[in-house]
């Protein structure tokens, strides 16, 4: 089994906040749903200096949604609880949805929905070529430059 | 050719732009050259370009500023004195490892802004003086672009042809063609044709701000460094130089570094040149300390390390309907604007600006807030919200001249130091009252371009944090030692075997990227070096 840097609590109440960050789309799940936890949790292991924003803004989402878990709200109320939590601490918040976007747009499943075939290289792309022509009323234009 | 107890006749500290070019430039006339270089040799595989998640380098190992991609070659700075923060690469070829390859060339009147102008002061030789100079790092690197821009004075053939023109440019067009503007494609470090040895041509992938795998940017690594070691320059890698040494006339000798192991290790030379960039080599000049320069090396007329310049910049996105597709291309060299280059009082500033029309990035760096910092919505209008914008943006850098004064500065921080426990840098910097009006005239006309364009929505980042790519004055050229700290020779004017020949140098800034001018400056300073070593060195 591999161990995690969250616990268990901590991966279910991050799926659902992932979700609501970046729902369901067309064919594809909610970034939570699609993996994006697991990954988030992957940073944590590799980058230390994550762990503190993204816990605190997890203990806040658990403070704020009061006496009912986060989990058992509505979607309406859910998205509250997101939104005053971003009030109250935006750079914590902020980095959890950075850190969520970060794990969701390096999957090659939500590249591809883009029209994404690959990573830039090896292929790179081919644009059409330069066409000097579009330079006639510049070539045409006075000296611009003082000489000195 | 030097005394042969001495390790070099020459040692050069720090391995980029200005570093490299010089390195070649003196080996060829056969002097022993060592180059000490605090990093390593990228290796090809720490590229991210082939891998889904290559867009995370921008934000890990590829972060171009180094308090955050701390590397253990990088040495921190303090920022919390200036609004920009510097950024660089401390690597073999430098901060040209990964850059946009911009290469524009300064114009003659940027050499002359005191006698024009009457501001600032006058670079100690001319546009003409260095134009040979420009010509010969060309053809060394490697350009793309086309001749016969009226905005410019006439320049030789470029070595390449403009890179494409795609659905991005006929969007800047539409703007540039309504409202009458100069617009040129411009001039690029990087090949759109085969050119050197072991480079491919750039295959348009994007993300040059990453590096280029394929030797297609040409950066220093890839231009000036095989040549130089084909010549016998000594690279020494992991060397990070602590202090340059002087004896009691007060004449540099060599420099001690710690090497790879730590080990704290001295290398003699008859001159040393510094080419460690606008904020390392003030910060080893102010290191370097001595009975004969108490305030640091070359620096008894307090010069080292003030009048630093960057570019601010403001970045202005355009949003189009149509798909521009600006993740394809070289992020940075497309089209420059220069309407607004020269002095005209009417607008209420002296000097000018560019606007430098470049391109995008892939959908992960859009969400997370594109080039300008404004994070894609979440929540249920973040899909709508994302496909606006990926693929649908297009971004202009208003790029405009800093004027130099002496309270924008690097200094030693008393406390925080490097992982050998050498002082680190603190920059403090502020933009003058000519810079803000300049900034706010040119977003409004970076604005009007994209209206004129078509853009369905407008982002504005006013000055963007992380734009210190530009390091620039911090031992400035002059011919008067009180106002500066070099030569037009790159001379000290305190310490005669002591050079400087990076970003450091600038007198103004221009209002266009530097490191055409940098490497052009750096190989006419070491060719007067390579000519004139007997005297300067005995
Ligand atoms: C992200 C980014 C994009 C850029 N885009 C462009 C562009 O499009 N166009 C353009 O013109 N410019 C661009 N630049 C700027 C350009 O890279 C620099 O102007 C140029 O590299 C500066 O050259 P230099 O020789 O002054 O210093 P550098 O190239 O920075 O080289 C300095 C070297 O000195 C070494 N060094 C420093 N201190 C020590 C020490 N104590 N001991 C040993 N070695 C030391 C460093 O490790 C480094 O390798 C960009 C820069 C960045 C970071
Ligand atoms: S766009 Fe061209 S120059 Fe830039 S990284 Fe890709 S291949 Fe290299």
């Amino acid at each position: 089994m591999t161990a995690h840097i969250l616990t268990p609590e901590e991966l279910a109440l991050l799926t659902l906040v992932q979700n609501e960050l970046v729902p369901a789309y067309g064919d594809l799940p909610a970034a939570g749903t699609l993996g994006a936890t697991l990954t988030v949790d992957a940073y944590l292991a590799e980058q230390p200096r994550l762990r503190r924003p993204l816990l605190t803004a997890l203990r806040a989402i658990e403070v704020r949604s009061g006496k009912t878990p986060f989990a058992e709200l509505d979607a309406g109320r859910r998205v509250e609880v997101l939104r005053q939590v971003e009030n109250a601490d935006p750079e914590s918040f902020s980095e959890l949805v950075k850190q969520t976007y970060n794990a969701y747009y390096t999957r090659p499943d939500v590249q591809a929905s883009l029209g994404i075939d690959g990573p830039p290289q090896p292929m790179g792309f081919r644009l059409p070529a330069f066409d000097e022509s579009r330079l006639a009323r510049v070539r045409a234009m006075e000296k611009l430059w003082r000489d000195a | 050719m030097a005394a042969p107890e001495l390790d070099s006749d020459v040692l050069i500290v720090g391995s980029g732009a200005s570093g490299a070019a010089a390195a070649w430039s003196l080996s060829r006339r056969g002097l022993r050259v060592t180059c000490l270089e605090q990093g390593r040799w990228v290796d090809p595989s720490d590229y991210a370009h082939s891998r889904p998640d290559y867009e995370l380098a921008r934000q890990t190992s590829f972060a171009k500023d180094p308090n955050v991609r701390s590397w253990a070659e990088d040495y921190p700075i303090n920022n919390s004195g200036t609004p920009i923060h510097p950024l660089m690469v401390n690597a073999v070829g430098g901060s040209t490892v990964h850059w946009s390859g911009h290469f524009p060339r300064m114009r003659p009147s940027d050499f002359r802004v005191k006698t024009l102008d009457g501001v600032a002061d006058d670079w100690p030789f001319t546009y003409w003086d260095l134009e040979p100079y420009y010509d010969l790092n060309d053809s060394m690197v490697g350009v793309s672009g086309l001749a016969g821009d009226p905005g410019n004075p006439p320049r030789s053939p470029r070595q390449t042809p403009p890179l494409a023109f795609d659905a991005g440019c006929e969007a800047y067009l539409r703007g540039l063609e309504k409202l009458g503007w100069h617009w040129w494609p411009c001039d690029n470090a990087l090949i759109s044709e085969p050119f050197g040895e072991n480079r491919s041509p750039c295959n348009c992938c994007g993300p040059c701000d990453i590096g280029c795998p394929i030797g297609a940017m040409s950066s220093a690594h890839v231009t000036y460094w095989p040549k130089a070691l084909a010549q016998g320059v000594q690279l020494i890698t992991h060397a990070r130089v602590e202090q340059i040494t002087v004896d009691r006339a007060g004449r540099a000798t060599g420099a001690l570094y710690y090497d790879d192991q730590g080990v704290r290790r001295s290398h003699t030379a008859g001159v040393v040149v510094m080419a460690a960039n606008g904020v390392g080599t003030p910060r080893l000049l102010l290191n370097s300390t001595s009975a004969r320069f108490p305030n640091g090396l070359a620096n008894n007329s307090g010069v080292v390390g003030a009048y630093l310049m960057f570019h601010p910049v403001a970045f202005v996105s355009g949003v189009f309907e149509e798909v521009v597709n600006g993740q394809r291309g070289p992020i940075g060299g497309l089209m420059n604007c220069q309407e607004f280059y020269e002095t005209d009082l009417a607008r209420g500033f002296v000097r000018g600006f560019e606007l430098q029309l470049s391109r995008s990035v892939g959908p992960l760096s859009v969400a997370n807030g594109g080039i300008l910092g404004h994070p894609v919505p979440w929540g249920s209008e973040h899909h709508e919200a994302l496909r606006s914008r990926y693929a649908h943006t297009m971004t202009t850098s208003v790029m405009l001249e800093d004027l130099p004064e002496p309270e924008n500065r690097v200094t030693l921080d008393p406390e925080l130091t490097d992982a050998h426990g050498i002082p680190a840098p603190r920059v403090e910097y502020r933009a003058g009252e000519n810079t803000q009006r300049m900034l706010e005239f040119s977003i409004a006309r970076a604005r009007e371009l994209f209206e004129a364009a078509g853009a369905v929505e407008i982002l504005v980042d006013p000055l963007v944090q992380e734009s210190g790519w530009h390091l620039m004055g911090t031992c400035r050229m002059g011919d008067d030692p009180e106002r500066s700290v070099i030569n037009g020779w790159g001379q000290a004017h305190e310490c005669p075997n002591l050079f400087v020949i990076d970003g450091s140098t600038f007198t103004t800034s221009a209002a266009v990227n530097p490191t055409s001018t940098i490497q052009a400056v750096a190989l006419r300073c070491a060719d007067w070096l390579g000519r004139n070593y007997r005297a300067v060195a005995a």
